[in-house]
């Protein structure tokens, strides 16, 4: 054999295998490492994405930024809290751009594309039944780009959960309302100012934005007043975003009522509080209970024009709970110190926490099973205190309080319901014939109520 | 296809890919190397022919992986420049908008406040996948809507609402490179030559007519060397992926600061 292919000699062999050990020793440790990382098990944690469906652009955006908000607060803390450690839940945020057709399209989208098993959002009554008439009746306007399914074949269906207070006069098998019905809200209120404790009140005056909750809402309230045989001395409705007030509260000046239902919306309620302050109007003499005015709006009107008023909710920041002091720190710890917390938020973390009951107990998000455990009355300790699902109408049993507003921007809660109170988006009174029964025969109709829209 | 790398600490991904190389040279100085002596032994001077070649061939390739260093490195770097401008841009916003009056100025504040959340929290972790994120434009467009609603009612409020408007735009500017500079990275193709070019490399050397331990010796390091090398330019690379990689420390600052506004 040529002594250039002559096998290694003992020297070179010795020193191959001491530089092979000393190489082997060097990376020994890192290549533990990467043999870790290689030979990891990838990720195995399922991932179930939960729909968002708010408006966070238009004029709408910032209301329900915070609805937004803690609906992504409750998600976080869900994965946070170890409770499903081999289940991730991410959100896919949609914007409702504060327009029906755009909530139709977002809608599709979640569904379609994004095949979601629940949907929280909305902040309308608009918005929600465009939302409802999209998941019914899918329209090919709405197809989201590149959709290539066949929309008129068996669609997945998804659950929606609509966090706000509202008119009632609705129910839908797939949609469960966590805000309070009339009879949970504006009814009660209307009691108290009733009774000797508010002053036994009896001319109401109707002050509302126009749109449909304000409308449907004083149409209840007039049907149980004239059930209760008292006055409405008038009402009067004014565009949203309204400004000028001098002609209203004249008129209201001009009637004497003892008490002002106003079911004003939006950012029309600075100038209407602010005129009524100028005008002489104080909340000793002519009391304002309001429907849609919660802390979050009191940040934006100076507090002594408001000072004294009242406003009628299910859930205060100011409740003294360690239930709601835990939320509201643990709120304002994630997204600032000067966050509040008002009713429709309480309501949207606590619609998230529900559905995740519903997802332990049926141990699946596939909608009709989360339906099935919420439609044998689940309960949950909610921040405002306990609510349980009423599995008739798909609506919660919660609690009334009502709260006169300090000059801090928070409110005194001067009243709380004994009990939770059943929720009736039907009331005889004002619809009769009209009933709803999802155990047993699902919604009964009768005629429809006029209610000046 | 490779991206798994940036799931790799540095210092373990610096041993492996040199590991890799040194391995391959060396694997292939005991095996092929004498079957591709047997094609060559008959030339007395066939070190020096190959050693010309491996110079030749070595001045290329070391200008190919010089100039890829280079341009990674400049590529991180100007990455790192439109992040620290972005950034820099949102901190005067925040600082423009927290002299607005109320109520315009809280809404603004919380705005700013929801969208670097939202970079912190989720943007960031898409982006290290390689994926761009979508949701911050609505969020900068929710900005944007309020910020024009405002109507200045003093000079003074004037001159701070166009500031603002222009560290908006600068702000929207930065963020759109941002968003760009997510999925850049060096060509598929040009990866291919660069090992390509390495195996050649490491092919010329077990043609030299010299000792095994010689080999094994010159071999590897030469070897190491080019690992080394393409392992800066990986790290470099895909500037928000890995752990040498645009970390979102100043968002995180920012936020901190709008916290406590």
């Amino acid at each position: 054999m040529h002594p250039r292919y002559a096998l290694p000699s003992i020297k070179t062999a010795l020193g191959l295998a001491l530089i092979l050990t000393w190489t082997c020793n060097l990376g020994c440790e890192q290549l533990n490492k990467t043999i870790g990382v290689l030979t990891k098990p990838k990720e195995t944690k399922e991932t179930i994405k939960l729909g968002i469906l708010h408006s966070q652009t238009g004029s709408m955006g910032m209301n329900e930024m915070s609805l937004r908000h803690a609906e992504v607060f409750a998600i976080e803390e869900i994965n946070d809290s170890g409770e499903f450690p081999k289940t991730e839940f991410v959100p896919v945020v949609k914007d409702g751009r504060s327009k029906s057709d755009h909530f139709r399209r977002r809608a599709r989208d979640l569904i379609d594309v994004e095949k979601v098993d629940v949907i929280f959002g909305c902040w309308t009554s608009l918005h929600r039944k465009a939302v409802i008439e999209e998941m019914d009746n899918p329209s090919d306007l709405f197809r989201p780009v590149g959709f290539v399914g066949n929309i008129s074949t068996k669609r997945h269906e998804p659950l929606l959960f609509y966090p706000l207070q509202y008119e009632g006069f609705e129910a839908h098998r797939n949609v469960f309302y966590f805000g309070s019905t009339p009879n949970q809200q504006i009814l009660p209120a209307i009691d108290w100012f009733l009774s000797v404790q508010g002053g036994k009140r009896q001319k109401l005056y109707l002050i509302g934005s126009d749109y449909l909750f304000p409308r449907m809402a004083n149409y209840i309230v007039k049907k149980y007043l004239e059930s209760r045989g008292i006055e409405v001395v008038d009402e009067v409705y004014l565009p949203l975003g309204h400004k000028d007030f001098g002609d209203a509260i004249l008129k209201i000046q001009q009637k004497s009522p003892d008490l002002i239902l106003s079911t004003i919306n939006g950012d029309s309620n600075r100038p209407f509080y602010e005129q009524l302050y100028k005008s002489g109007i104080r909340a000793e003499t002519l009391p304002v209970l309001a429907t849609s005015v919660a802390e979050d709006e009191l940040r934006r009107i100076p507090p002594e024009f408001v000072q004294g008023h009242y406003a009628a909710w299910s859930y205060f920041q100011s409740l003294d709970t360690p239930e709601s002091k835990k939320f509201v720190g643990l709120f304002k710890k994630t997204f600032g110190l000067d966050r509040v917390v008002d009713d429709p938020m309480e309501a949207a973390y606590t619609q998230v926490m529900v559905w995740k009951e519903a997802y332990k107990r049926a141990n699946s998000s596939d909608p009709l099973k989360i339906r099935e455990v919420l439609e044998k009355g689940l309960e949950f300790d909610a921040p405002g205190g306990r609510i349980k699902v009423d599995p008739k109408t798909h609506h919660m049993y919660k609690k009334f309080r009502l709260g006169q507003i300090q000059l801090d921007r928070q409110f005194k809660i001067i009243y709380e319901s004994k009990d939770l109170i059943a929720p009736d988006p039907f009331p005889a009174f004002a619809f009769p014939g009209w009933e709803c029964d999802w155990t047993q025969g699902g919604l009964t109709k009768g005629p429809i109520p006029k209610i000046g829209l | 296809m490779f991206y798994w790398i940036y799931d790799v600490p540095s210092t373990t991904l610096a041993l492996l890919i040199t590991g890799a190389f040194v391995g391959f040279s060396w694997i292939g100085a005991v095996l092929i190397r004498p079957i591709l002596r047997a094609f060559l032994r008959k030339r007395a001077d066939i070190n020096d022919l190959i050693g010309y070649m491996l110079s030749c061939f070595g001045v290329f390739y070391g200008l190919l992986l010089g100039l890829l260093a280079v341009a990674a490195y400049q590529n991180f770097s100007t990455v790192e420049t439109i992040v620290s401008k972005e950034a820099s841009a949102l901190s005067a916003l925040s600082r423009d908008v927290s002299a607005y009056p109320e109520p315009d100025r809280t809404n603004l504040i919380w705005l700013l406040r929801d969208y670097t959340r939202y970079v912190v929290h989720y943007a960031w972790p898409s982006q290290r996948k390689g994926i761009v994120p979508q949701e911050g434009n609505t969020r900068m467009i929710a900005f944007h809507e309020q910020l024009i609603r405002f109507e200045p009612q003093t000079p003074g409020q004037e001159i701070l609402h166009a500031e603002a408007l222009r560290q908006f735009n600068n702000y929207l500017e930065a963020r759109r490179m941002r968003i760009f500079s997510v999925t850049t990275s060096i060509p598929g193709v040009m990866w291919a030559v660069v090992l390509v070019g390495a195996l050649m490399n490491i092919a010329l050397i077990w043609m030299f007519d010299m000792k095994l331990i010689n080999h094994l010796f010159l071999g590897g390091i030469l070897s190491a060397f080019m690992g080394l090398m393409i392992f800066l330019i990986a790290s470099l690379d895909n500037p928000f992926r890995g752990e040498l990689s645009i970390s979102p420390a100043p968002f995180e600052d920012i936020l901190t600061h709008l916290m406590e506004e």
